[in-house]
């Protein structure tokens, strides 16, 4: 069961590795898909915030990690 | 016919990305066969090779069943979080903020670690097999999602398989060649690599699953793939640590 165990906890940590990091960015792509959907016409406004927007996420996830890392 | 244009940043990244992960379980592979003997070694990472393909054997097929533009997103929104997060802890290494990743090290551990489970009493082959087949079902799963998540999208499957293979063949022929960790892999320079095409991938299949299809079409993936390494490389000049103030 071990085995089984570390699997779920490998793939947990493939994509939940930061929580963060992870919300962020989900609500990054939410935000983008509400305005792809809301505004058709403006497609590109949609691929545009989803780049800055991932672009931020990192930003914020590396800044964080560093702040983290002096305080201790 | 592959239009290699197209193909090209999914066999790059199928194979940078495959060449770390192989790295990382040859690694274990090489330190239960060193303390114990090829035979169980082989035996584990076999076997979990076998379960590797009964994986992508189950969800190849699974994949073609479902729309393409659902596919995109679900695919690029995984892609997304998984290259961003590899991205970060490649730029906290590049920075010296956190400790790279060490495969001498690893190798010795590993075998410290079956060494005290043999010492437990347990069957020393069970044990050393065992720690072969959870290396190898790790990574390799790690591998398997990239194949698929960068080929899937675009049918691209067989590419990206070619460039995980590549990378397996390319791994095992240099470690059997020295028979030591593969120590002098620029791992960190690979990984920041990895994290920013997976990052890219990640953007640019969420965009076109919902309906915002970038101009240039797949070229577009080069502009993505510049703007993050740009980025991760400002970062790293950010918030990099003077020598005293690292942490190994």
């Amino acid at each position: 069961m071990s085995v089984v165990k570390e699997v779920l906890e490998e793939l947990w940590s493939m994509f939940v590795g930061d929580r963060r990091l992870t919300l962020l960015a989900l609500t990054v792509v939410g935000l983008a898909a509400a305005i792809a959907t809301a505004f058709a016409a403006y497609a590109a406004v949609a691929s545009g915030v989803l780049l800055v927007g991932a672009l931020l996420v990192l930003a914020d996830a590396v800044l964080a990690a560093a702040r983290k890392n002096r305080q201790r | 016919m592959i239009d290699w244009t197209t193909a090209a940043p999914a066999v790059g990244a199928a194979f940078v990305a495959s060449t770390v992960e192989v790295v990382e379980a040859f690694t274990i592979v090489l330190a239960v066969a060193t303390l114990r003997s090829w035979r169980p070694a082989l035996t584990g990472a076999g076997a979990a090779l076998a379960v590797l393909a009964v994986v992508v054997a189950a969800l190849g097929p699974a994949l073609n069943l479902v729309p393409l533009h659902v596919l995109q997103v679900v695919i690029g929104v995984l892609l997304l979080l998984f290259g961003l997060g590899w991205l970060r802890k490649a730029v906290l290494r590049a920075a010296g903020l956190m400790a790279l990743h060490d495969e001498a090290a690893i190798f010795e551990r590993e075998k410290a670690e079956i060494s005290g489970e043999v010492a437990g009493g347990r069957s020393k082959d069970w044990i050393a097999g065992l720690a072969s087949f959870k290396a190898v079902l790790l990574e390799g799963l790690e591998v398997v999602f990239i194949v698929l998540a960068v080929g899937a999208g675009r049918g691209l499957m067989l590419p990206a398989a070619m460039g995980a293979l590549a990378a397996f063949a390319v791994v095992m022929a240099a470690g059997l060649a020295i028979h030591k960790p593969l120590a002098k892999v620029p791992e960190n320079t690979l990984k920041f690599a990895v994290g920013v095409m997976l990052s890219s991938f990640g953007v640019f299949w969420t965009s076109e699953g919902l309906g915002a299809p970038w101009p240039g079409g797949d070229l577009a993936l080069f502009g993505l793939a510049g703007v993050f390494l740009l980025t991760a490389l400002a970062l790293v000049g950010l918030v990099r640590s003077r020598p005293a103030e690292a942490h190994a």
